[in-house]
């Protein structure tokens, strides 16, 4: 019995000092989702009928194999090393170079673990140094890098965009000053303070968000305001370092940022006419290098045409998001403020559109004023009023009964003052949650309504349109129909993770 | 019926406004001759009673101290704000203040005096007291509704689901009204759609004339609403197709799918979800909070797809096609619409759980030396229900629109599909009564829920109890 009970102290100390090095336990994260990336694509590269392989996917495979290995194996080493002497060494750090380079192969997993292992600490020590700059560029510089890889596929095609080197060299440049801004970040930034030769990194930061990367905005304004405000700690950058804790979420982040870069980039790198022109020598292809993921039955580049299908996505997703939490949270505002009758007619009258579920409302409305973008947007939005409305209701009426709201009033604030300045502000965390998982779902509801025919217009290269097209030849080319509905599963988790993680950093309770 | 029981539930009932108004509706005949014989025994009493009570006063000089002592109040804090001290807005708000105060004044005056217990019994227990009167008992056996609803009130549950239904009634009547206006004011024109682009505005004329479309608006609403209720929908545009049969035909089949994924999703999502929170933190929590979140983010339609290419077209073992008289064509649709919901079932079973198990409840059970079995189950689960069985309620509608696109995958002729088809005329009836009939069950489904609270937690149970 005490023997056991020694041994169960044993462990949580273990376990408590292991979870002082994120390098631990991003790096088992590393190599237990290469394993199961390499596991799928082996189970899909079997074929079950002939029990032969397909060498193409078993060598991405196996390059999914390597990482994972070698994670798994510098993963025993920094345990046993943080066990028997507190500390990570100098030569098991440098082996996170080998695990970076392993991001090439689009595996962020490997990349993540591997800047967060060379940045074990001052000296391989006791991990509180890791500052939110470090973390905020290495993301960036992952981020652009994947862009680039991604982007350079089109070598292959026979004919690309006149700016494609432009566009590439334009990205290389980027990428190098990221990971500038990840070496000075980790030699000038601190916990609450940064030094002021900091500042032209964050200038330069925010003019390289251009390219749609968040991280390097976000990057630029903690700079700036730690520069601002050096020595105090700011709520909202509290908030980020705790969501930075969470592996997951921040992988979500990376690859919602990847997209919207990748959709913004597009303009220089790709050539929009792939993605629609039609093109009858190339009719249903397999994946090849010139067309990664086939071609559908018109000759066009299904890879293209997915990547240009992101930006649609994106914007449909955030569109019908941004308007119903404007209306639905002005509603619940007033419904939750005034009380009485406001409440009711306001709630009854939601009831309503809740009522219709909410994939059957917009095909009415979009079946009644025609089949576009814009409508589709309005037909989303209006269906999600009610869940926000009902969201901001209820903070709206957990914050009403605190004492400075009461203040407000006393001081002859009005009550659309109290509202907007006072109330508002403060219920906005449970919306900013639902508004993360929100764009995933609409842009879920967007791709099942493109296949109804009732979405995006058909012409236009939307991941429901792609999958539509790919569903009528299921039989003979499912490449068509696989590969946009990964897209769609794969922005859609992203976004799922991410308010996950957010709920968790914005709870109070979890502080 | 006892008298003292209809007495107390008349007097409840008379306090809240909208049973007021159904009250003296259902009653009428008898309110009518209470209120005649109300007016005749004390109108004018009070108010008598009140002129004369401010006129003393008055007199006594207290409405001139009331305006200097306010006009002394309304200026200090006026100051205070930096607002004008006098001018009309100020006069008009003392005056405003001065007479408020003035009244309460009287009023308290008035209270104090013996005539006032007189003249103050209500009409409501001047009503009551009629019931005394035999004869008037006797009368009032022509207002039976005016009973049923008196014995509605007094029973706690049947209260509540009748304000429920009365609540369920106007949203019927808000989508009727909601869905006919969108349809109404369409830019489509249906009779273009039909008839074809080169139909001779004659003909136009004769489709609007014979569908009643060219009624104006309200007309036409009205008559959508008496239809539905009246299940008389009339015909289809497209090929006359009885509207009602139609829909009936295609509902009981949309309702099995959704009425099997749903019990499937349930049955394996909350023993799932019970596991990985009592194993918080294992490797299968991971797993399958992983499988979770894969299953909220997969399209539907996709899945479909997936398990068609790998179960029909790749080894053949299920059919990809639904077969009413072959169950296991329901396998793979009701896999594919249960998905949504048992993930987010099993997230919402996890979260509550891990809720409750911390809990100083559960520790104080644990310390009385109960089972682990009987804590989880009785006393953690029981108390995680709530919020459990609210996802699954609302996750209901979201299945029944859902099914719209998995049907159109495993071409099942159901009501989703049927609405899809018709809209791109679009087939006003159909779309309208599809809408609305979908919009009734989810409410029908919400209602069902409703009630079920109240037997899964006691705080709601006694908040019925209690009015």
């Amino acid at each position: 019995m005490k023997n056991d009970s020694k041994k169960l102290y044993e462990q949580r100390e273990n376990k408590r000092r292991l979870n002082a090095f994120p390098a631990y336990n991003s790096l088992n994260l590393a190599a237990g989702a290469s394993l199961g990336i390499c596991l799928f694509l082996l189970f899909c590269a079997f074929d079950f009928k002939t029990g032969a392989l397909n060498t193409a996917l078993t060598g991405v495979s196996m390059v999914y194999l390597a990482p994972a290995v070698l994670a798994f194996l510098v993963a025993l080493r920094i345990k046993r090393e943080i066990l028997l002497r507190g500390k990570v060494e100098n030569s098991t750090r440098r082996m996170g170079f080998a695990l970076i380079l392993f991001a090439l192969s689009f595996n962020v997993f490997c990349g993540v673990a591997g800047f967060t292992l060379i940045n074990s600490g001052e000296g391989g020590r006791v991990d509180k140094a890791r500052s939110v700059e470090y973390t905020l560029s290495f993301y960036a510089a992952l981020v652009s890098i994947s862009t680039i890889v991604i982007s350079s596929f089109n070598v292959f095609k026979p004919y690309f965009s006149g700016w494609f080197f432009y566009g590439i060299g334009l990205l290389l440049l980027i990428s190098a000053f990221y990971l500038t801004a990840a070496f000075l970040s980790n030699k000038w930034a601190r916990d609450k303070t940064v030094d002021k030769r900091m500042l032209p990194v964050a200038v330069i930061s925010l003019l390289t968000a251009v390219t749609g990367n968040l991280f390097a905005l976000f990057l630029g304004i903690v700079i700036i305001t730690k520069i601002r405000y050096s020595g105090k700690s700011i709520e909202w950058i509290d908030i980020t370092k705790r969501l930075f804790r969470n592996n997951m979420s921040m992988i979500g982040m990376f690859v919602v940022t990847f997209l919207l870069s990748l959709s913004v980039c597009s303009v220089l790198t790709f050539d929009y006419s792939v993605a629609t022109d039609n093109n009858y020598q190339a009719m249903l292809l397999g994946p090849s290098l010139m067309f990664p993921f086939g071609t559908d039955e018109f000759g066009r580049c299904v890879f293209t045409r997915i990547v240009f299908g992101a930006r649609i996505s994106l914007i449909v997703g955030v569109a019908s998001t941004a308007l119903p939490i404007v209306l639905g949270g002005l509603l619940g505002a007033v419904a939750g403020h005034y009380g009485s009758k406001a409440d009711n007619v306001i709630m009854r009258a939601l009831d309503v559109l809740y009522a219709v579920p909410g994939i059957l409302l917009a095909i009415v409305i979009i079946s009644a004023f025609g089949t576009n973008t814009m409508n589709l947007i309005l037909a989303l939005s209006i269906g999600a009023i009610p869940m926000y409305a009902r969201t901001m209701r209820a903070s709206v009426l957990s914050v009403s009964n605190n004492e400075f709201i009461e203040a407000a009033r006393a001081c002859g604030a009005k009550n659309y003052q109290i509202i907007l300045k006072h109330i508002v502000p403060n219920s906005f965390a449970p919306i900013i949650v639902r508004a993360t998982l929100g764009i995933g779902s609409a842009a879920l509801s967007t791709s099942s309504l493109s296949f109804l025919g009732l979405g995006v217009e058909p012409h236009i290269p939307e991941w429901g349109n792609i999958l539509k097209t790919g569903s009528k030849y299921l039989e003979q080319h499912p490449n068509l129909a696989i590969f946009p509905g990964v897209a769609i599963v794969l922005i859609v988790l992203a976004f799922n993770y991410f308010g996950d993680g957010l709920r968790d950093a914005l709870d109070p309770k979890l502080k | 019926m006892e008298s003292g029981f209809l007495k107390k539930n008349l007097l409840k009932m008379y306090s809240l406004a909208l049973y007021r108004f159904f009250l003296v509706i259902l009653g009428f005949p008898l309110f009518a001759f209470a209120f005649v014989k109300y007016t005749l025994q004390y109108k004018g009493k009070f108010s008598r009673n009140k002129d004369e009570a401010a006129r003393r006063l008055r007199d006594a000089g207290e409405y001139s101290r009331l305006e200097t002592e306010i006009r002394g109040q309304l200026e200090r804090k006026n100051s205070f704000f930096n607002k004008a001290v006098s001018g009309d807005k100020f006069d008009a708000e003392l005056k405003k203040i001065v007479k408020e105060r003035f009244d309460e004044l009287t009023d308290l005056e008035v209270s104090g005096s013996a005539a006032y217990s007189e003249s103050r019994t209500s009409f409501i227990s001047f009503f009551c007291g009629l019931f005394d009167n035999k004869v008037f008992l006797a009368c009032s056996v022509i207002c039976v509704l005016m009973y049923v609803f008196v014995l509605v009130f007094a029973n706690p549950y049947v209260k509540h689901i009748f304000e429920r239904l009365v609540m369920m009634f106007f949203v019927i009547f808000g989508v009727t009204i909601l869905v006919f206006t969108i349809l109404h004011f369409s830019p489509m024109d249906p009779a273009k759609n039909i008839l074809g682009m080169y139909a001779v505005p004659e003909q136009v004329e004769e489709f609007n004339r014979v569908y009643g479309l060219d009624r104006p608006y309200h007309e036409q609403l009205l008559d959508t609403f008496k239809n539905i209720l009246t299940f008389n929908l009339g015909k289809s545009f497209v090929g006359s197709e009885d509207v009602l049969g139609a829909i009936m035909r295609r509902f009981p089949v949309t309702l099995t799918v959704t009425f099997w994924s749903l019990l499937i999703a349930v049955a394996i999502a909350i023993p799932a979800g019970i596991f990985s929170s009592i194993k918080q933190y294992s490797v299968f929590d991971y797993v399958f909070m992983l499988f979770a979140l894969l299953g909220l983010s997969i399209p539907n339609f996709w899945l479909g797809y997936m398990l068609v290419l790998n179960f029909s077209i790749n080894s053949h073992w299920l059919n990809a096609v639904y077969d009413v008289n072959n169950w296991t064509t329901l396998i793979m649709p009701c896999i594919v619409l249960g998905t949504g919901l048992s993930a987010s079932v099993a997230r919402m079973t996890r979260s509550s759980m891990l809720e409750v198990i911390k809990s100083d409840y559960i520790v104080t059970a644990r310390a009385k030396g109960l089972s682990q079995p009987k804590i989880i189950l009785r006393h953690v689960l029981g108390n995680a229900m709530i919020p459990i069985v609210t996802v699954v309620g609302l996750q209901f509608g979201g299945m029944l629109g859902g099914a719209a696109v998995t049907e159109k995958v495993f071409n099942i002729s159901g009501i989703g599909s049927y609405i899809v088809d018709k809209q791109f005329i679009p087939d006003i009836p159909i779309v309208l009564a599809g809408t609305v009939y979908v919009a009734v069950i989810v409410s029908v489904v919400n209602l069902f829920v409703d009630i079920l609270y109240a037997f899964l937690d006691p705080r709601i149970k006694s908040k019925i109890k209690s009015y």
